[in-house]
């Protein structure tokens, strides 16, 4: 059977988690050193429409940082139509989905992970937990909190080993100078590292202790997306299972036409979340990140997500 | 419309099918009491406010007391990606296990520049207060020691006024005694040699950070005299006579 083709709204997630991807480094690269004594803007955008900072900062510490209060959209939004946050613009969940795309392509082995675990509440409990400590005074929320983990890990491992990288490549070429007679190389790699130099590296190499520990946690978040699709969201996220309990009945919701259902279960293989959108009233809204994967992988056409009415017809 | 809105609303407060969200309770208590003990033993560590405090705890000028600074930070690395001497970086154990990845400052890497405040500025929390310069720039974060069996006037002899020549406060915290010393083959010689004025200095550790010695320092920030910690002082008042 040929697989069908990639929907609009899977193709407008995917514009959609670039580019708050690409805007998650334009601002990490923001905080930099401006003359004189400036800070770029926006560095903390991504913390700001963060709900879990707003909500454990405030539980622990009783009072909130100006700027975080914006995170109240992030909640209105979950509260009225779902955990899109996770699935269209959390950078770290954008990571997670493109290293799950990596996973054994063919529908079956995907099916037997696909599904839903009730391991899945591990990350309310985690949250439960959390929050507990916050009230009584200790913040831990910071070890797993999406953004914290992302920006961390970029601040004190990815973007020192880049700045090396990419410092020692041109440098490299610079030394080397190869060419095809009068042609130099460098003619080109000088402007371009000209470029970097200014928006994107960094005017020192950054050094920072512990990195073995970052990483041995960055890693494992990213490569246990081998094991399940979106690990990290489905099991561990502690911002997921906030938004998860927010948006438990959300006003947009999955709608299944059983009539055309033959029980293929394609939707389930290329689910991200793992909440069952084949199952008949047991798609769970907690877990769905609105990924619209199911919408597009059903052959039938029969999944669509749309404004439910409660007691109204189903 | 407004009838089947109000239906929603009624959703949170009835019992969910199975299907959806369904925590067990038991499992809640779990994560309840888990929650619970972690903060208990965190408040029984000997390590925090009013009891003891770290030497190389040294936090970034505008945090806030301990207890109330790990209940801002939340370990976003921030102020360490922004920190232009690199200065700033994740503790492992300074601040104990519960301060895993929080900002501490490393002299040895960079020290904390008179002109910046970056930090304040780029914190999510503000569990690194906002400040005007000028405030910062009488914030002390720490307090500079001479290791007399390492910084060369008093070790060999030698003189080196590095630390005084970047000391940054308008009326330098280093200040020089002039002394007589012998050299290896029996010389009398006079040398500088430096000396902490705890009014004056603001812990920044570029004296640490511009020292010649290249492994261990001959001159070291602790972080006693912090303005953050009424009862981390070396002495209400250092020269009452």
């Amino acid at each position: 059977m040929a697989r069908p083709k990639t929907t609009l709204p899977v193709w407008l997630r995917r514009v959609s988690q670039s580019a708050f991807l690409i805007l998650f480094f334009y601002f990490f690269l923001q905080a930099v050193y401006h003359p004189v004594n400036q800070a770029g803007s926006g560095v903390d955008f991504f913390f700001q429409l963060d709900p879990l900072v707003l909500l454990s900062s405030w539980l622990a510490s009783h009072k909130i940082a100006a700027g975080l209060s914006l995170s109240l959209l992030t909640i209105v939004i979950t509260l009225l139509a779902g955990r899109w946050f996770c699935g269209w613009f959390c950078p770290f969940g954008t990571l997670h989905q493109l290293i799950s795309s990596w996973r054994s392509a063919r529908a079956k082995d995907k099916l037997a992970t696909g599904g839903y675990s009730r391991w899945q509440k591990t990350k309310y409990y985690l949250l439960f937990a959390l929050l507990v400590a916050c009230a009584l005074g200790l913040n831990l929320t910071g070890w797993f909190d999406p953004f914290s983990v992302l920006y961390r890990s970029t601040a004190t491992i990815l973007y020192p080993m880049a700045n090396d990288a990419v410092g020692a490549s041109f440098g490299w070429i610079y030394q080397a100078d190869p060419g095809i007679g009068p042609a130099r190389v460098t003619a080109v790699s000088e402007p371009v590292y000209e470029v970097l130099r200014r928006h994107v590296l960094a005017t020192s190499q950054p050094h920072f202790y512990g990195t073995t520990l970052l990483l041995l946690f960055f890693a494992s978040a990213l490569f246990l997306n081998l094991y399940r699709a979106r690990f990290w969201c489905r099991y561990v996220c502690p911002l997921g299972g906030l938004l998860g309990v927010i948006g438990k009945n959300p006003l947009v919701q999955i709608r299944q036409n059983r009539d055309v259902c033959n029980d293929c279960r394609l939707c389930v293989a290329d689910c991200q979340g793992g909440a069952n959108p084949d199952a008949a009233g047991g798609w769970k809204p907690s877990e769905c990140v609105y990924c619209w994967n199911c919408h597009s992988a059903c052959p039938h056409h029969g999944l669509v997500f749309a404004i439910h009415v409660p007691g109204g017809k189903k | 419309m407004i009838s089947s809105f109000l239906r929603w609303l009624e959703h949170f407060f009835e019992p969910q099918p199975a299907a959806k969200l369904d925590l067990k309770r038991r499992n809640l208590i779990v994560g309840g009491i888990a929650g619970v003990s972690t903060a208990l033993l965190v408040r029984s560590s000997p390590l925090g406010e009013g009891r003891t405090f770290g030497p190389e705890l040294i936090r970034p000028p505008g945090s806030s007391p301990e207890d109330d600074f790990l209940a801002r930070c939340i370990r976003c690395a921030e102020c360490m990606k922004v920190c232009p001497t690199n200065a700033i970086q994740p503790a492992l154990d300074e601040g104990g296990i519960i301060g895993l990845w929080t900002p501490v400052l490393k002299m040895r890497l960079g020290y904390c520049d008179y002109e910046c405040t970056l930090c304040s500025q780029v914190c999510p929390t503000q569990a690194i207060r906002r400040m005007p310069l000028e405030e910062k720039q009488k914030t002390k974060i720490g307090l500079a020691f001479f290791d007399r069996n390492r910084c060369l006037p008093y070790a060999f002899a030698r003189t080196c006024i590095v630390c005084e020549e970047h000391c940054p406060t308008p009326k330098k915290a280093i200040w020089f005694e002039e002394v007589q010393v012998m050299t290896p083959d029996k010389k009398l010689i006079t040398v500088k040699q430096p000396r902490v004025d705890p009014e004056l200095c603001t812990g920044c550790g570029i004296c640490e950070n511009k020292c010649p010695i290249a492994d261990r320092r001959g001159v070291y920030i602790t972080s006693v005299g912090e303005t953050r910690h009424p009862k981390n002082q070396v002495l209400l008042d250092p020269y009452a006579s």
